[in-house]
């Protein structure tokens, strides 16, 4: 079973992209998202993000993220939805509860970007190597030693995600109910939880570190990347298409 | 290969010593398995060989630990890393990339190896651990036992002389502890690697190492060829370390007067004493 | 005791636990047995109601898993895993012994009573941070936690693994006793020398499927079944299938030694 987070192996066009477009290309369209105000743009991006799952093979998984967020989404759309005032009454309900067009305008808003901004995330993590990831990092200026540092803790988050499943595992084995339904008692029965896996974190990054050393960490120098990285056409593709998205955000956002 | 002379320890704001006067010799082509009960310092004196004790954890270090010639107080930890591969305890931490060709690269690239050596390395390290049709899995989908290979890999592409190994098939079921052991003892014979390992299965240890030594509250408590240490079967008890169950039978037939001979060691030589001591008796 | 009926279970369209039916009457020892993946603690977990079938039934004291919370599976059973330190949270050996009698054991004064039992019997100090005992130590306190309420059943997946010998034997003894006490055992091990000492009992479990089920004299000696299951017969019966014959059924060193002595008086 591959969890979140966990590189997906393959040789497709977007596998092979030059991990600089794909961290620009997945960043590009978070900042679309967030720039335009228009619910079709960012449908689109989720479209185009779907779309690149399938080009990359993993449209599943993809759909598995998107099952889950949309379960969230629809929470925090109802959390949402009630709370705006102001904009025109078009469901009303007793108890002077009623939804306006621009609550439901504001919330849809809302969580189509929080999906349309995690999808491309979740893809460029999955066809993208640690190591690859890295020297993309320090091709963008980042020390390695801070660039390895990130993608490490990135890589370490499916591990105590784990992690913690086994240890709410172990505690409903012994009694505990976590499907209460009352939040703050959740919480309360979780907290407790946190300090083994803190300290197991800290033991496994202790040893990872040792681990890195032993491996001649330290002695990296500048140029001691092995691999090469071509810019294709695949890449003038792909950051062609970028452009042209950023360039749509922005007339939609002057004319629109 | 290694020589450690008078080796004392304790972690710094410890005032427990964790090794106490350790003195241990391991020759080139050695097979050495260190074994005891847990506490008694066998990890600590793995890292006193690669260097992380006293350069990534501080101490009182009393003693010398040279390793291929090299002071391990003088030599920095990636010096000695040239010579020392090593494998820790929990495989999981220390595995850093995402497929198993990176992993094995990523030491490679660190060490600054030649670019035209480094495919070939590559090559060299997946066909030594047995795992060439790994080579572009993820990690993450991979079985506890084939990551233990590919940590094996990763250390023997850059072709240490020593290769130090803890409790590397410890969560790890029979058959793939057994394979694991096989490609170090490959590693040994074919490549000549000099192999320690710290193991709590003496069976394994019995079958493949050629000395074993026993660790108790941070001391040496015996140290020599495989079958002269099983002839300590009580020094062992007490030190809370078991012996496979052949050799077991052999002190029981010695005891019943049948059998005088070596103690055995695997199935294969169990079977000989057997047949030794029931043979024709009206001879003996 | 424990019942299952046509078990199976698959995660993500693959097929983990295909069909397996057995029953451990009260007082059975059973160790289950299988390489890395073979579905053993996904076994576990099912025999423990904290994954819930795919099909047929799971009984934990005639209670269907499916229908009842884990808790009220947890007031009979008791679950011991690998790595204790995914169990223990509580700040101080005593704590972490009453956390799991407050979950089953409603009057306070028979919590105090066991809890002391407990201590006493494992001669742990009440008072001692978890965190600061050894590895052994630990899963020593994991086991007492988990059998202060007095589980009628106890599930161990690898209660051994990462101990050293003198440990593993601490560890048997405890759940030995409370086996002799009347408890029904159900321990996963890959330690085939641990699981022929102590288990009456072996289920073999290959790809899934429960491949073998029998007295552990008989599973041990079956080579044909230890192979598929690439699992790897313990030392004696090995040298006992080795040596072929009037030895072929030794199962224990004893039996080996007297079978040796008796061989050669046969002949003088």
């Amino acid at each position: 079973m591959s969890g979140l987070l966990d590189y997906v192996p393959g040789n497709t066009f977007l596998h092979r992209l030059h991990p600089l477009s794909k961290l620009i290309f997945s960043f590009g369209l978070c900042l679309a998202c967030f720039l335009t105000q228009n619910h079709w743009l960012v449908l689109g991006v989720i479209v185009c993000s779907l779309l690149q799952a399938a080009l990359a093979g993993m449209l599943k998984p993809a759909l598995a993220v998107l099952r889950a967020l949309s379960k969230l989404s629809l929470l925090l759309f109802l959390a949402q939805v009630f709370f705006v005032r102001q904009g025109q009454i078009v469901l009303s309900l007793p108890l002077d509860i009623y939804i306006t067009d621009q609550g439901l305008s504001f919330s849809c808003l809302f969580v189509l970007r929080l999906i349309a901004v995690t999808l491309p995330l979740f893809i460029m993590l999955s066809i993208t190597r640690m190591s690859d990831l890295t020297n993309a990092l320090t091709r963008l200026g980042l020390p390695y030693k801070y660039a390895f540092a990130l993608t490490t803790a990135m890589r370490f988050i499916p591990l105590f995600g784990k992690e913690m499943s086994e240890i709410m595992e172990a505690q409903t084995a012994r009694g505990v109910e976590f499907d209460s339904k009352n939040f703050c008692k959740k919480l309360k029965l979780i907290l407790p939880l946190c300090l083994p896996l803190l300290l197991s974190s800290v033991r496994r990054i202790e040893n990872s570190a040792i681990a890195a050393e032993l491996r001649g960490f330290n002695v990296r120098k500048k140029d001691s990347g092995y691999k090469r990285y071509v810019l294709g056409r695949g890449d003038a593709a792909v950051l062609g298409a970028l452009v042209l998205i950023l360039a749509a955000v922005g007339l939609e956002h002057f004319y629109g | 290969m290694i020589r450690i002379d008078n080796l004392s320890f304790a972690y710094g704001g410890g005032e427990k010593k964790v090794l106490e006067e350790i003195s241990l010799h391991i020759g080139e082509g050695d097979f050495l398995g260190i074994i005891g009960p847990s506490g008694a310092g066998k990890s600590t004196l793995a890292f006193a060989v690669n260097g992380v004790v006293p350069h990534h954890f501080n101490g009182d270090f009393y003693g010398r630990v040279t390793v291929d010639g090299l002071d391990s107080l003088e030599a920095g930890p990636e010096a000695l890393a040239r010579r020392v591969g090593s494998v820790l305890q929990d495989i999981e931490s220390q595995l850093l990339a995402s497929v198993v060709e990176d992993e094995i690269l990523f030491g490679l690239e660190n060490f600054s190896l030649p670019r035209a050596q480094i495919e070939e390395r590559i090559s060299y390290a997946l066909a030594a651990a047995g795992i060439s049709d790994l080579r572009a899995r993820a990690i993450s989908s991979l079985s506890g036992g084939q990551k233990q290979k590919v940590a094996i890999a990763a250390i023997m592409a850059l072709r240490p002389k020593i290769m130090l190994l803890d409790e590397p098939t410890g969560e790890l079921d029979p058959q793939s502890s057994l394979r694991v052991f096989e490609t170090l003892s490959q590693l040994n014979r074919l490549h000549g690697v000099t192999i320690v390992v710290i193991e709590q299965k003496i069976m394994m240890l019995c079958e493949f190492a050629h000395r074993l030594a026993v660790m108790e509250r941070g001391r040496l408590i015996l140290e020599g060829p495989v079958e002269e240490v099983l002839l300590y079967p009580e020094k062992l008890e007490a030190a809370g370390v078991n012996i496979p169950r052949v050799a077991t039978l052999a002190g029981k037939l010695r005891a019943r007067g049948l059998y005088q001979g070596k103690t055995p060691l695997n199935i294969a030589q169990a079977t000989a004493m057997m047949k030794e001591a029931t043979k024709d008796a009206a001879l003996g | 005791m424990l019942r299952l009926a046509e078990v199976s279970f698959g995660l993500e369209g693959e097929r983990i636990i295909s069909k397996i039916s057995f029953t451990l009457g009260q007082g059975e020892f059973a160790a289950l047995l299988g390489e890395n993946g073979a579905g053993k603690s996904t076994l576990c977990r099912l025999s423990m109601g904290l994954l819930k079938p795919a099909a047929g039934r799971v009984l934990v004291c005639g209670q269907d898993t499916a229908a009842v919370k884990t808790s009220a599976i947890a007031r009979q059973a008791g679950f011991l895993f690998q790595n204790p330190d995914r169990q223990i949270c509580r700040p101080s050996v005593a704590g972490e012994i009453m956390l799991g009698l407050e979950l089953t054991v409603p009057d306070p004064a028979e919590r105090e009573r066991r809890c002391r039992e407990t201590l006493a019997l494992f001669s742990l100090d009440p008072e001692a941070h978890p965190f600061n005992l050894s590895r052994g130590e630990r899963q020593l306190l994991a086991l007492a936690s988990v059998l202060a309420p007095g589980p009628r059943l106890l599930i161990l997946d690898e209660p051994t693994t990462g101990l050293d010998y003198r440990e593993c034997m601490t560890v048997m003894e405890i759940i030995a006793r409370r086996n002799r006490e009347g408890a029904t055992v159900l321990m996963v091990s890959h330690d085939m020398e641990v699981a022929s000492d102590f288990a009456r009992r072996v289920l073999v479990l290959n790809r899934g499927e429960l491949a073998g089920d029998g007295p552990v004299r008989e599973i041990m000696r079956d080579q044909a079944l230890l192979q598929r299951a690439s699992l790897l017969p313990p030392q004696i019966p090995a040298l006992a299938l080795s040596l072929g014959g009037q030895f072929a059924a030794a199962f224990t060193i004893e039996e080996m030694a007297a079978l040796a002595a008796n061989s050669r008086r046969g002949r003088l």
